[in-house]
């Protein structure tokens, strides 16, 4: 059990720099809790005072809209980390967490956590590390959104095909940066989507072949030798194949 | 002896959703009880192992391994039916049938093998001997857009071959070049998919239009969804959502590939 709490905390950005032995003083502080569906784990508002790891189960994350109707921001799975600052912040929940379906959490407390970090300085560095590290991330991702935002305003869209997916935003506080890009992104696209509709709405959808250009480029690519032996071996195969299968 | 059908999707340019749309077939595919396989032959720029969840870390053997010699094509294939737990549309593929062959994302092995090119003729055998080693009804091959050589083979060696289009029109001149290729190569069976097709159009229209001009049935059109674009990468769509618009078209295509004899 505290092997697999183990593992689980490694993929936090708050502990993944420990090293073993530290991670398992903290697993072992680590409880369980069960929850069943519909169940809430944590509300808006609430001092927030540990740490959740999902082991089993979903949940939603949920605030309010302007008209106190309920908005899903994200769900969150196993494997997945809620709340994870709020061991050094104390901040107040950011939203309400709804537990989708039966569910097991393990929940480190802020206390349990602070009495591994009076014996261990080592765990406080490592943390530190951690921080700073994200620190960095976070500042070269800003610096390619401010990049990306020149360019939408002189209308160039064409970064939106050459740039990878990013990773999955994490439902936790861990990955912000991730989640303001993925926003982003979002954002780009619909204003992109709007100006193409507009730019349709004045043209009529004629699709068109130049059928010149099309014979040229299919004989281009047919009048080689390669094109000629790949023919002739594709029919082979094909026989080959409809042979064995009249055989069964 | 293997009778399985090889299923190539293509498109003339990128930016179809080709990866996307191949995953989600064979899902669906594999979902509906088949015994399945896709080939990542994307060499230049692979992308469909995200999709099924798989990073640097978690990929063993890959194509370029095979075909450099290196291993089996066996190796190669990982069975995704037993690691498929780790999201919500993913984990309804626990315990299918349905295997990867990924091609590596090492940048010095992907520079490598654009430098150094390969025998198709080993890529054709690979595909041959999973398809009898796995017993496989379907293999799905992810090709890499345009008409290069290992391209070609996969399209030559095809019993269907789906197109993915966008509606406009570099796309459509470039799937007239990819239609005349085909019919060159007499594959049986050539089917055509649109994708990305905006709200403001008629998608029946679209379909009647673009099968008029190919002379080729439709199986299905697509819609623009930035739903899709906002998920694609984390999760297999279609099976995460399976009520979404984009995913039952999508099925919609997959019932015409099961359909075929």
């Amino acid at each position: 059990m505290t092997e697999d709490i183990t593992t689980q905390l490694k993929n936090t950005f708050l502990f993944k720099g420990l090293p073993d032995d530290a991670l398992t003083a903290v697993a072992q502080k680590a409880r369980i809790r069960q929850l069943a569906e519909g169940d809430v784990l944590m509300r808006r508002g609430d001092s927030g005072d540990s740490l959740f790891m999902i082991n089993d189960g979903w949940f939603k994350i949920v605030t309010e809209n302007a008209q106190g109707e309920e908005l899903i921001i994200n769900k969150a799975g196993p494997g997945e980390t809620i709340g994870e600052m709020a061991l050094l912040d104390e901040a107040p929940r950011s939203a309400t967490v709804v537990a989708l379906s039966d569910a097991k959490v393990l929940e480190l407390r802020k206390d349990a956590f602070y009495e591994i970090l009076d014996q261990r300085p080592d765990v406080a560095l490592s943390l530190i590390r951690g921080f700073s590290s994200r620190l960095r991330f976070s500042t070269t991702y800003i610096q390619k959104a401010i990049d990306w935002s020149q360019k939408i305003a002189a209308g160039d869209y064409g970064f939106i095909e050459s740039t990878q997916q990013f990773p999955k935003a994490a439902a936790s506080d861990d990955d912000k940066a991730t989640q303001l890009l993925s926003a982003f992104f979002q954002m780009v696209r619909s204003v992109k989507a709007r100006e193409d509709e507009l730019k349709h709405q004045l043209e009529k959808l004629t699709l068109e072949i130049d059928e010149a250009r099309r014979k040229q480029e299919f004989e281009d690519l047919t009048s080689t030798d390669f094109y000629a032996n790949l023919k002739e071996q594709a029919k082979r195969l094909r026989a080959q194949r409809a042979a064995s299968q009249g055989e069964e | 002896m293997a009778n399985g059908k090889i299923v190539s999707i293509h498109s003339f340019r990128g930016g179809t959703g080709k990866s996307n749309t191949t995953a989600n077939l064979a899902a669906q595919a594999a979902l509906a009880g088949k015994r399945v396989g896709i080939v990542d032959t994307d060499i230049q720029s692979p992308g469909i192992h995200v999709l099924f969840g798989l990073d640097e870390t978690k990929m063993g053997k890959t194509l370029n391994d095979f075909l450099h010699g290196k291993c089996t094509i066996r190796e190669v294939a990982l069975n995704i039916g037993e690691k498929a737990s780790d999201s919500e549309g993913r984990a309804k593929l626990a315990g299918k049938d349905i295997w990867l062959l990924p091609s590596s994302i090492r940048g010095r092995e992907i520079s490598q093998i654009i430098r150094e090119g390969y025998d198709v003729n080993r890529l054709n055998e690979g595909f041959q001997t999973i398809l009898k080693e796995l017993n496989l009804d379907y293999l799905f091959i992810d090709t890499h857009p345009g008409l290069n050589e290992e391209t070609l083979l996969s399209i030559a060696i095809s019993d269907i071959l789906i197109i993915i289009l966008r509606p406009d029109n570099q796309d459509f001149q470039g799937t007239a070049v990819t239609v005349d290729i085909a019919r060159s190569l007499d594959i049986p069976n050539l089917i055509l998919m649109v994708n990305k097709a905006l709200p403001k159009y008629d998608p029946a229209d679209i379909k009647k239009t673009i099968e008029a001009t190919f002379n080729a049935p439709v199986a299905g059109v697509l819609p623009l969804s930035f739903d899709l674009a906002d998920n694609a990468s984390k999760d297999l769509f279609s099976l995460r959502f399976p009520d979404h618009e984009w995913s039952k078209a999508l099925c919609g295509v997959a019932d015409a590939i099961l359909a075929v004899k």
